[in-house]
């Protein structure tokens, strides 16, 4: 199979030119602080827009325009690489992170809104380089949104044309000439969300800088905090349920946040992966809250508080911290570790597993016994009232299967390296879900620093391997790809 | 009246000999010379070879002074198209056939009368209201409804240890129909068809027609020994369009098992009908029917597009001990073979079809014509005026002829059966059966 290297290039170039616009957006906060590397920021910029320009410009010509879909695997791939790479250029040129596996992992973590942090001390950092941390999740975040809208689904990866019928003004067999509209809308809506996040958290108290980097990092499911200890920082529960409300938000399918906003409301509690990341949600909630209440010596209202804040946070793979949900009781640390494979919906910035290929796994299987009594029968999952292809359900089961068999043979290469077992399970799995503070050594009140490099670099796979829906990735490293013959 | 049928295939030259026989002035057209050749050799129309959806053609027909133009060629686009091209050039009433569903149930959200077209027909889903209707009562193998059921006739094999045996009708009439909610029309004995008169004495074997109100039906079929058949498991054959239509109607009542031969027709019918379970597997085969547990249904509907299939699944079914089995078949040459081979009963769609445009034609007016299958006889609905000769009149005055019967009489929107002394006024309508030769005996009746 040719790929067209020049369209994917003009592409790549391209991206790198926004990156480096983004940085700019940095150099206000600069001016405003004192503590700031806006020289690191703006070399940064430098650098990416020379590599970037000029990559576009030398690609700008070309005979053959056409990318087909196939190339896609590889531009979003390369893209989210890249990004990260000179992302991760602030970081290096300030000396805010002094060595580079520490630098990259800080980036593509933010590129891919897993919200992993190898910073013990975050606060010691320049405000600059801490809101383009922030910012990187909000970017990544956007891309997010044009990957599940446009890309996925033409892909046909693990199941992700599910969705795509209920994106606004999307049909399947007229995607290409709408992605664009489809994805401005979505856009404004995510742009919406944040700027509607930062002013309520302002009305909270919280001052302006703070707010604009939470709701930068809320609405990408990302989870860096600008604050040492995330947001048990704010002891405010009106911050912390703006918070949470707008996480949930940020883990549901922005076409139907799109359709509330239309006043759509039937469409929305007609979707059935809303009303089933609703109920598990609140059913969670419900069990954690309990959990809470009988072993810590906190409130009703506490208790309730930290559960919805805990579940919500790691469900919706955010990641933001108000309690260390590994310190109250077994069972609870147990579900926690659960929570990090559901994921929130598809269409949304959340990582992970994604609810509705748990449904559709859930549904096969109790189906399976039904084919078992009607071997002949056909009987397919249905979702939202329509038959699901069977090359859907065996998608979305390869999906599942792949992700865990990742999360097995990921562990295994951390313990390998001499990382303990509960951090170990913990690290791949909240990395592969993109979700953030993990367990044992990487849990909810510590950090990465304290992985060796190899587990960084291995964590940083796992984040894009994650973050691409596993099969974007992987199919690169198949001669499938490569060689049409095979 | 003018007509204009548009299509002569199986509905249209049905619908064009029912209408024929009513002395209706018709136009059919139809793009197939040898079609039109025919049809036009066996009943007094005329006919226009071309396509119906052209102006000249439509012109040559004299659309302009069409009271009605019925479309109903095999493709459901030429159907619209010329159903609104004919409303446009003056036609006063127009329907059309349809496959499509959709267009059936969106009637709120999209009026197709502003475009033109009065009525759809949809021959599958007309297939599978008969065959609702026929489960409800299924011990029935016939049913036809007056005035939405107000009155019906069902047909029904009458068991040897029923009362009613061997007894004359006035006898059993006294004994067993106190309320007199149902009355005896016809008796097919032996391929004959037999007008009852008081002394008709009922054999094993007979299968016999009344005709009854809504309560009568229990009643008479608790008489002829047939318990009502209760039915919850229901198999149909094939995954056609009539087979959609009717198990999407019966899903929410019944247990529908449906059997489809092709494996994405079966994925296509698993994803339309939520209620219903999809096999996958070719009905002839037996052992895979009695897999899905032939043995325990209470009705198997045969419904592949294949007429003999159907028919000889039907005898397999009755063979598992299945209560109620219907045949859908294309050919109309089969249809009274029902009962002499032992499916319950056969239905046509098209033939459904064009009986339920004709009934749509008369609806309002003086005449109702239906057949029954297999009965030499016509059913007539008469609208009572006041210079008409029955009006005012006792049924036992009058001097009916002896190969019709009156059946039932609808008024102010009730059923009743006429017995001797029930008095005829104006508005009410009467329902006739008759043989055809006192078609015209009886016509005089009612002028």
């Amino acid at each position: 199979m040719r790929i067209n290297w020049k369209v994917l290039f003009n592409i790549l170039g391209l991206l790198l030119v926004f990156n480096g616009g983004f940085m700019l957006l940095c150099l206000p906060v600069s001016l405003f602080y004192e503590h700031s590397a806006w020289g690191a920021v703006l070399s940064a910029a430098g650098v990416s827009f020379l590599v970037g320009g000029a990559t576009w410009l030398l690609t700008r010509r070309q005979e053959n325009k056409e990318l087909r879909s196939k190339d896609g695997y590889l531009v979003v791939t390369l893209g989210w690489l890249l990004m990260s790479f000179f992302g991760s250029l602030p970081y290096v040129f300030s000396g805010a992170i002094p060595t580079y596996p520490d630098a990259f992992f800080e980036a593509i973590s933010g590129y891919t809104t897993t919200g992993a942090t190898i910073l013990t001390d975050i606060e010691a950092l320049p405000k600059d380089i801490l809101f383009w941390r922030s910012l990187t999740q909000w970017i990544g975040g956007m891309g997010i949104i044009v990957l599940a809208v446009a890309i996925l689904p033409i892909l046909g990866i693990g199941g992700m044309q599910l969705f795509v019928a209920e994106a606004p003004g999307v049909t399947p067999d007229k995607l290409k000439p709408r992605i664009r509209d489809t994805a401005k809308r979505l856009w404004i809506i995510y742009i919406g969300l944040t700027l509607l996040e930062t002013v309520l958290l302002m009305f909270g108290g919280m001052d302006l800088y703070d707010a604009i980097n939470h709701g930068l990092t809320t609405m990408a499911t990302g989870g860096f905090s600008p604050k040492n200890a995330s947001i048990a920082f704010y002891d405010s529960a009106y911050l912390q349920y703006v918070m949470i409300i707008f996480m949930f938000l940020a883990g549901t399918s922005f076409s139907l946040t799109y359709f509330a906003y239309k006043g759509a409301f039937d469409k929305v509690w007609q979707n059935e992966e809303f009303r089933y990341y609703l109920f598990s949600v609140l059913i969670i909630i419900l069990i954690t809250t309990i959990g809470i209440y009988l072993v810590s010596d906190v409130g009703l209202e506490q208790s309730f508080r930290d559960a919805a804040f805990q579940v919500v946070s790691v469900i919706s793979t955010t990641g933001y911290i108000t309690a260390d949900y590994t310190s109250w009781a077994p069972l609870l640390t147990v579900i926690f570790f659960l929570l990090m494979f559901i994921g929130g919906s598809a269409g949304s910035t959340a990582g992970g597993v994604k609810i509705v290929r748990h449904v559709v796994l859930l549904k096969n299987s109790i189906l399976e016994m039904k084919r078992q009594v009607h071997p002949s029968a056909i009987i397919p999952v249905r979702m939202n009232g329509k038959a699901v292809t069977q090359d859907i359900t065996f998608n979305v089961l390869a999906f599942f299967i792949i992700y865990i068999t990742i999360f097995a043979t990921g562990s295994m290469l951390m313990a390998s390296i001499g990382v303990d077992f509960m951090t170990a399970i913990g690290a791949v799995a909240t990395s592969l879900g993109n979700i953030g503070p993990g367990l044992g050594t990487v849990g909810p009140v510590d950090n990465f620093a304290g992985i060796p490099d190899a587990g960084k670099w291995l964590l940083s796979f796992l984040m894009l391997l994650g973050r691409l829906e596993l099969f974007t990735v992987l199919i690169l490293l198949t001669p499938y790809f490569w060689n049409r013959n095979v | 009246m003018r007509i204009i049928i548009a299509g002569a295939g199986d509905v249209g030259k049905h619908l064009a000999k029912l209408l024929a026989y009513e002395n209706q002035d018709i136009v059919v057209i139809d793009l197939n010379q040898e079609r039109l050749r025919q049809l036009g050799s066996q009943l007094d129309v005329s006919t226009i070879r071309g396509n119906s959806t052209s102006f000249r053609v439509l012109r040559d027909a004299n659309v302009a002074d069409a009271d009605l133009l019925i479309a109903v060629t095999e493709s459901e686009e030429v159907n619209l198209a010329t159903a609104m091209i004919a409303k446009q050039l003056g036609a006063r009433r127009t329907v059309a056939r349809i496959s499509n569903e959709e267009y059936l149930m969106s009637k709120e959200t999209l009026d197709l009368r502003k475009i033109g077209i009065d009525e759809l027909i949809s021959p599958e889903s007309l297939a599978a209201r008969e065959i609702r209707r026929l489960l409800r009562i299924a011990a029935v193998t016939d049913t036809f409804e007056f005035d939405q059921g107000l009155l019906s006739l069902i047909g029904i094999t009458v068991d040897a240890n029923s009362p009613l045996m061997n007894h004359s009708l006035a006898e059993t009439s006294t004994r067993f129909n106190p309320k007199n909610n149902f009355v005896t029309v016809a008796i097919l004995r032996d391929g004959n068809t037999i007008i009852p008169r008081g002394d008709t004495q009922l054999r094993p074997n007979d299968h016999v027609y009344f005709i009854a109100q809504p309560d009568g039906i229990d009643w008479v079929l608790e008489l002829t020994g047939k318990k009502k058949i209760e039915i919850k498991n229901i198999m149909i054959l094939g995954g056609s369009k009539a087979a959609y239509h009717t198990a999407r109607k019966l899903s929410s009542n019944y247990n529908v098992k449906v059997i489809e031969r092709d494996r994405d027709k079966c994925f296509e019918l698993a994803d339309q009908l939520p209620k219903s379970l999809i096999i996958n597997g070719d009905g002839r085969d037996v052992d895979i029917l009695e897999e899905e547990g032939l043995g325990n249904m209470d009705a198997f509907l045969a419904l592949t597009g294949d007429s003999e299939t159907n028919i000889i699944s039907c005898l397999v079914a009755k063979d598992k001990g299945v209560k109620k089995t219907i045949a859908l078949v294309e050919n109309i040459d089969y249809i009274h073979l029902s009962q002499n081979i032992g499916v319950d009963t056969m239905i046509n769609k098209k033939l459904i079809a064009a009986n339920f445009i004709f009934r749509y034609i008369r609806k309002g007016d003086v005449v109702s014509i239906t057949g029954i299958h297999g009965v030499e006889a016509e059913i007539l609905e008469y609208e009572v005026n006041n210079n008409c000769r029955i009006a005012h009149k006792q049924l036992k005055e009058l001097d009916f002829p002896k190969d019709a019967i009156i059946g039932g009489v609808v008024r102010h929107g009730k059923g009743e059966i006429a017995m001797g002394n029930f008095r005829f006024e104006p508005q009410d309508r009467v329902v006739v059966l008759s043989k055809k030769e006192s078609l015209s005996e009886v016509e005089k009746f009612f002028k």
